[in-house]
């Protein structure tokens, strides 16, 4: 049975936060491929991370990798430029 | 106050999403693993000052509006007053489980809507937890934010 809880919380934790990033305030050009690439250490740190104790439904943490894509969704949706 | 070197520019950003994430996991385990909402919180503020300290106070990536911190610290104060009450409302005792229920003393509709959804049978400690770690993160933040602010001011006004 897959455990919601985390799933939930950890995707509005994650656009809550990701709604405040901006990427045109510095120098440093961050693109889409950045976001990749960022998002694939993010698998690899959730699965070497591992599940909570008594959640057997997936090898990987489910609520690190909720407030990833939390945050990415929050920040293309939500978030504005200055 | 920033730092100049492009190496610090490049990486920090990444690594404070990363420890963003790393903090709300702590806060989502509070009530089956060690940590919870005040350790998960600190975390989550050290993603944002990692990003204050590198980038400068008017040109971080992770900056949040007086109105933000606001918003979600009287969000925070009040969500963990609010499920206290309800505690004392329906179950006699201020922050009684009401999801969980030891007792016998809860309606069964007000227990299955405040129970976390997952395996354990929680209740409503997750729930809490996730208060307290919202009010940490976003004050945590609102102090370096002040504190990076001051000290542009000084370094102005020199």
């Amino acid at each position: 049975m897959i455990s919601l809880g985390p799933i939930i919380f950890g995707l509005m934790f994650g656009v809550i936060i990701g709604s405040q990033i901006k990427l045109n305030v510095n120098d440093t050009h961050f693109t889409i491929g950045s976001f990749i690439l960022i998002l694939i250490a993010g698998i690899v740190i959730a699965w070497q991370a591992g599940n909570f104790p008594f959640y057997i439904d997936l090898p990987l943490s489910t609520a690190f990798l909720s407030a990833l894509i939390g945050i990415f969704v929050g920040k293309l949706i939500f978030a504005r430029s200055k | 106050m920033s730092q100049n070197s492009i190496i610090l520019k490049l990486i920090s950003l990444p690594i404070s999403i990363i420890l963003i994430c790393l903090g709300i996991m702590t806060v989502l385990g509070g009530h089956i693993t060690p940590g919870g909402g005040f350790q998960g919180g600190a975390m989550i503020a050290s993603g944002i000052i990692l990003s204050v300290l590198v980038y400068g106070i008017g040109n971080s990536p992770l900056e949040f509006s007086h109105l933000y911190v606001e918003i979600f610290e009287s969000v925070g104060a009040l969500g963990f007053v609010i499920f206290g009450l309800i505690g004392l409302f329906v179950g006699g005792f201020f922050l009684y489980n009401v999801g969980t229920d030891i007792l016998g003393i809860v309606p069964q509709t007000i227990q299955t809507i405040l129970h976390y959804p997952d395996v354990t049978n929680a209740g409503i400690i997750p729930y809490l937890n996730i208060f307290v770690g919202l009010k940490v993160f976003v004050g945590l933040s609102a102090i370096i934010f002040a504190f990076a602010g001051f000290k542009k001011i000084v370094e102005e006004d020199e």
